[in-house]
């Protein structure tokens, strides 16, 4: 159970898995994606949207650990806040593994400086400002290093690759990294925000995520169908239904699981029924 | 390889601009009159929304009129105060129809409950509150107060934004303006999205700061800002020396 504000969420699954699960297949999504499509060409870009699907699941259960104590505000300012985050932190570590000639280590290192970021946040949103929540350092930290793995997660899956004059000139030029902010952003806030309540169950919310994933990989499919090719974006988009539709039905589900009855209401009633 | 240190001492005018407007945007934020889900069912003053929609609404559209501006002129003073003024006509119409929509359709009298009298025009606040609430729609001090809010938070992004993009003239070798006539240079695209980025978070954490509501500069909770201000002056700082490494460096 868990409302906005009734201290910690009860969590079948331990956050360390789901931490395990984000930054592993994060990771591995965005990386097997560069090295296929070195290898295979671009057809494998929808493994970097399969990283920032992992990511969303986790970091929406990091969003639900830390709103379900009660933000004093809306669900949705953590979400924007973990994409500002993230979306600093990215372009930062994509741009600096170019500097440094080590292009391969572009998203380790936006992902270890999100964390910094978030940590400080955490730490002054406990000690300045005084939230007193006590998991805010580690769901800060948390939710700026999955905002990051989104948003580079995506950007691949849109454009192929996380070098940083491909991303910058398809991605980011093209304005396709403010669709990544918002359909990202929404990807983790809205989980929690949507089911958050007395009868609130954590695979509910993760399934939502994992919905909310799949919308942002079919758009990073209609993206790449211009920016890759035709043949790469029907890939993703395809698999972005699929995956769309089992979360779907995975979250109805457990809709019918967790409610007292669903009754269908039928049609509107017409004008002689009524009299 | 990167001189982070030399490119550190060449733009520290440009990082503390950047930190500077990252501040501003901060407590701009504590003078919008946000009202979140309560003032949405008319049982609290403000605007019916949550900080980061509202400062966000008039923070970005400070940073278009901004990003407009420096296509035509290079003068810094002009593009600030397009900024400021972009911000503050957009919120001032959010409040106003917010103002339409809580007298004629909801039918209550703009009043506060945090102040007896409102401070700028001395009316007497109390008896219109009705019973259960904590005031409603916008009265005078806290449209006011909006609207300096928003011009703050548009300076500020403006700020950012013409910072962050002085930073890659240099390294671009182009001028502001020239940069921002050239359809579709990769700087524009980096640094909006940077402002962006640097936006939300400085608007977000006043509204942990103020617990999600608050009625303007007459507001208890508004004492609370230097709070948010060092926290915004650390964590911009931070994404100041991050944006001069990748904007600087391209």
């Amino acid at each position: 159970m868990s409302a906005g504000g009734s201290g910690e969420a009860h969590a079948a699954i331990p956050q360390s898995q789901l931490i395990a699960f984000g930054i592993v297949g994060g990771l591995v999504g965005i990386y097997a994606a560069y090295f296929l499509g070195n290898v295979a060409g671009g057809v494998f870009s929808f493994m970097g949207a399969l990283g920032a699907i992992c990511a969303t699941i986790w970091g929406a259960a990091a969003v639900r650990r830390v709103a379900s104590y009660g933000l004093g505000t809306g669900v949705p300012s953590i979400g924007m806040l973990a994409l500002g985050m993230g979306v600093v932190a990215a372009m930062f570590g994509l741009a600096v593994g170019k500097g440094i000639d080590m292009e391969i280590a572009g998203p380790v290192i936006a992902v270890v400086v999100a964390s910094i970021i978030g940590l400080v946040i955490g730490i002054f949103a406990n000690k300045v400002l005084n939230m007193n929540i006590p998991v805010m350092e580690q769901s800060m930290t948390e939710i700026a290093a999955s905002g990051t793995i989104v948003i580079i997660g995506l950007a691949v899956a849109m454009s192929g690759t996380f070098l940083f004059d491909i991303v910058l000139t398809e991605v980011i030029t093209t304005g396709y990294i403010a669709v990544i902010f918002i359909a990202g952003g929404m990807a983790l806030l809205h989980p929690f925000n949507a089911n958050l309540g007395p009868d609130e169950k954590q695979d509910r919310t993760l399934y939502t995520a994992f919905e909310k994933g799949s919308i942002a990989m079919i758009i990073a499919g209609i993206v790449a169908l211009s920016a890759q090719n035709a043949s790469v974006g029907l890939v993703t988009i395809l698999i972005g239904i699929f995956l769309w539709y089992l979360g779907f039905t995975g979250f109805y589900a457990r809709v019918k699981r967790d409610a007292f009855k669903v009754v269908g209401t039928g049609l509107l009633p017409s004008e002689e029924e009524l009299e | 390889m990167i001189d982070i240190a030399g490119l550190i001492a060449e733009n520290i005018m440009y990082m503390l601009l950047i930190t500077l407007g990252g501040v501003l945007i901060s407590v701009g934020v504590h003078f919008v009159p946000v009202g979140g889900a309560p003032a949405a069912m008319a049982q609290a003053c403000g605007v019916g929304t949550g900080t980061v929609q509202l400062a966000a609404g008039a923070g970005l559209t400070g940073l278009v009129t901004a990003g407009a501006m420096m296509g035509v002129t290079d003068n810094m003073g002009l593009v600030l105060a397009s900024g400021t003024l972009g911000g503050m006509i957009m919120i001032s119409v959010t409040m106003l129809v917010g103002q339409w929509v809580y007298v004629y359709g909801v039918g209550c009298p703009p009043a506060s409950a945090k102040v007896k009298y409102d401070p700028i025009t001395k009316d007497r606040q109390d008896l219109y509150i009705s019973q259960g609430t904590e005031g409603h729609a916008i009265p005078t001090v806290s449209f006011v107060s909006g609207v300096i809010g928003a011009g703050l938070g548009g300076l500020g992004g403006g700020l950012v934004y013409y910072a962050l993009l002085k930073m890659g003239e240099v390294a671009a070798g182009l001028t502001v303006k020239d940069i921002m006539s050239t359809t579709g240079h990769e700087l524009v695209g980096l640094a909006s999205i940077f402002a962006v980025g640097i936006f939300f978070m400085n608007a977000v954490i006043p509204s942990y700061n103020i617990g999600g509501t608050i009625e303007g500069f007459h507001d208890p909770k508004f004492k609370k800002w230097p709070k948010a201000a060092l926290t915004s002056l650390v964590v911009t700082l931070l994404c100041a020396v991050l944006a001069v490494v990748t904007l600087g460096g391209m």
